[in-house]
């Protein structure tokens, strides 16, 4: 009996990574664009732009919040970019955000619909 | 079949023009150039709304709460209108903005530094240094407490002639006032840090103190001269735990545990509080008899007044005051990290922005206090009597006799009720609770509980003061039976119980109270308007003891339950 599962290839890994508080914004925004889903957590960390703000880099929070959104490549940029203005990263403090391509990626897929498109 | 085209490739050429730089050339580019950035006006917005906005939304569910309740008190029940509302108005909001800076500075400045002092500290010294240092930071901790400044506003309200030796107190004696209750808080650190190194439980604790501490209460009582010291010292217990020393102290507390090697003792980070608050009040009994005993305020020396100077002025005096408090502090941590840890701070920028509005903050609370809160207290205090009976500035009473006694005990119910809910240190302390009774004392069951002893007690503080009553006479059995509850009680019960006496009075609540009872009493011709703080301390105690009692009860009746059906 063998079993086989099936992996999905062309996609692609959005961390955004803002201050605590700002990641529903992100998560909402992601949704928006078209991402399928979207995974938050907390975590603590700085960055270099945070310490040469001088006294006005007190405002910003070590408290960080991380974002995953998995997209497929075609839609990346997209979600990229609107992402990019959601969490305001062209203010010095607010964040960063990278795109990472994934090898696989695997989760449930309605069987018809994989039927259909190993046939093609 | 033609040209193929990704969509993607599509899509990321008609929406997005992204300019491409090398990460590895930004960061060459970055090293060696200058590092200040040209800001929009807009990102001075995002970066300072958020940051402020948050704050000042914690700070105004604070304070609001109580200040609105006084207020549409006094309008609409007592219907006399507010006596210059405008400066009240401006006095609140300095008072939030002053808490604001001031909290912040903690968490950024104050905070680290003793921190830094707590985990360092016990392994480069001897413990009798650590114990030394800790004695200090509860003496200076107690002095930049914004509550005490209030302390000495309430001074000037005592008619000398009823109660000399609490005038005394107050006025003449006021920096040995101050100095005795920081002292004993100081007394209670080094004893509660001794408490983490040798695992001494708590219960042994209270009622060594508390015994001493009621029987001088009973001896001071059936002094005339002495008894109206009473009400101020068991008073100052409750000032003194506020949200300067109750974080500086669980800092370096929790930082000793460590070192003594018991990490998970889940009780470390109680107990200090009810120390804290227990010893100022032997310090301020043992002080009136002292004074007493020098029979210096008997002979009522009238003190040349000398020509106002500008620094009379009410600002400049709360600034004064302001610096005063915070900068012997800021200055004492700041040479201990220097020369006795001689280690240099990680962050500076931070920690000296931190101290900076930690001193900012304190001059716009002081400032609050003086144009904001105190005269509202005290307004809403003296306007109280008119409810029910006939009082000097009012022709009649508003409300019958028995109505309006009940409206102004109702309230003084409600305001403690209202204030404590609002107190964010409780909340904290909910959770904790929760976790460490398995669900046991639900987080909910705990703030109500301690806020409706909270309002007990200032219903029962009002009472004694409309009428006359002796506060050793009502201390006395409160205590007793606190102290009765407490030799039955689980220990965890009586940690929770008696920290949750200190953490319920802020920097908010204290002022108000202490300044409504005085001008309550002043217009019901008291001797002396303390005590109301005092029973509202004691009301939780007695309140999270039995309802702790009542939950073991409950817990055993379902396991007696269970087994019988079991059987």
């Amino acid at each position: 009996m063998s079993k086989d599962i099936i992996v999905l290839t062309d996609a692609v890994l959005l961390t955004c990574i803002v201050q605590r508080g700002a990641g529903e914004a992100v998560v909402d925004a992601a949704l928006q664009a078209g991402a399928q889903g979207a995974t938050s957590f907390f975590a603590r960390g700085t960055g270099v732009r945070q310490r040469h703000l001088g006294v006005l880099g007190i405002t910003i929070s070590d408290e960080k919040e991380i974002v995953y959104v998995v997209v497929p490549s075609d839609q990346a940029d997209y979600v990229f970019e609107k992402l990019y203005f959601t969490a305001k990263l062209d203010t010095p403090g607010m964040g960063i955000m990278y795109m990472t391509e994934l090898e696989k990626l695997a989760t449930y897929i309605p069987p018809e619909i994989a039927a259909k498109l190993e046939g093609s | 079949m033609g040209f193929r085209l990704r969509y993607g490739n599509l899509l990321s050429h008609i929406r997005l023009r992204q300019r491409v730089i090398s990460f590895n050339d930004l960061v060459r580019a970055e090293t060696s150039g200058r590092r200040r950035y040209r800001l929009r006006k807009i990102d001075y917005y995002r970066l300072l709304a958020p940051y402020f906005g948050a704050r000042t939304r914690e700070q105004v569910l604070n304070v609001l709460p109580v200040v609105a309740a006084l207020a549409l008190f006094q309008v609409f029940l007592l219907r006399t209108p507010l006596d210059g509302a405008a400066t009240i108005g401006l006095g609140i909001a300095t008072i939030v903005l002053g808490l604001m800076f001031f909290l912040d500075g903690i968490k950024l400045g104050l905070m680290p530094l003793s921190e830094n002092i707590g985990f360092g500290l016990p392994s480069r010294s001897a413990t009798s240094v650590v114990l030394g240092v800790s004695f200090v930071l509860g003496v200076l901790a107690t002095l930049a407490e914004p509550a005490i400044g209030a302390l000495q506003a309430a001074g000037k309200l005592i008619v000398r002639a009823e109660a000399p030796l609490l005038h005394g107190l107050l006025n003449d004696y006021s920096i040995a006032l101050v100095g005795a209750v920081a002292v004993g808080v100081g007394a209670a650190v080094v004893l509660a840090n001794l408490r983490y190194l040798y695992n001494i439980r708590l219960k042994t604790l209270v009622i060594l103190t508390l015994v001493p501490a009621l029987a001088m209460t009973g001896y001071l009582a059936g002094d005339p001269l002495l008894a109206p010291v009473l009400g101020l010292a068991w008073d100052c217990g409750a000032i003194t735990t506020g949200p300067v020393t109750v974080p500086l102290m669980l800092a370096i507390g929790i930082g000793l545990s460590c070192a003594a090697g018991r990490e998970d003792n889940p009780l470390s980070g109680f107990g200090i509080v009810t120390l804290a608050s227990l010893f100022p009040v032997i310090a301020v009994m043992t002080l009136g008899l002292i004074v007493a005993g020098n029979g210096a305020p008997v002979a009522a020396t009238v003190k040349e007044l000398s020509a106002p100077g500008w620094y009379d002025d009410p600002a400049v005096a709360a600034a004064i005051g302001a610096v005063r408090a915070v900068v012997p502090l800021i200055l004492f941590l700041l040479f201990v990290q220097r020369f006795v840890l001689r280690a240099p701070l990680s962050d500076r920028t931070r920690v000296y922005y931190g101290l900076a509005a930690a001193l900012v903050g304190m001059v716009m609370f002081n400032l609050g206090l003086a144009f904001g809160l105190s005269p509202l207290g005290s307004q809403a205090g003296e306007h109280l009597p008119s409810a029910f009976v006939v009082t000097s500035g009012v022709g009649e009473a508003l409300y019958p006799y028995w109505i309006g006694l009940v409206l102004v005990l109702v309230f003084a119910f409600l305001v403690g009720f209202g204030a404590t809910m609002a107190e964010p240190a409780l909340s904290a302390m909910g959770v904790t609770v929760e976790t460490l009774t398995d669900g046991a004392f639900p987080r909910r069951l705990l703030i109500r509980t301690v806020a409706f002893g909270v309002a007990a007690g200032m219903a029962v503080g009002v009472t004694k003061i409309l009428f006359h009553v002796s506060i050793a006479a009502l201390l006395l059995p409160a205590y007793g039976i606190a102290l009765a509850l407490t030799v039955f009680s689980k220990e965890e019960y009586v940690n929770l119980a008696w920290d949750s006496a200190g953490v319920t009075t802020g920097p908010v609540t204290v002022p108000l109270v202490l300044a409504f009872g005085l001008g309550l009493g002043e217009a019901v011709g008291a001797a002396e308007g303390f005590g109301v703080l005092a029973m509202a301390s004691v009301g939780p105690i007695i309140s999270v003891l039995a309802v702790g009692k009542w939950i073991d009860w409950m817990v055993e009746r379902k396991i007696t339950a269970e087994e019988t059906e079991m059987a």
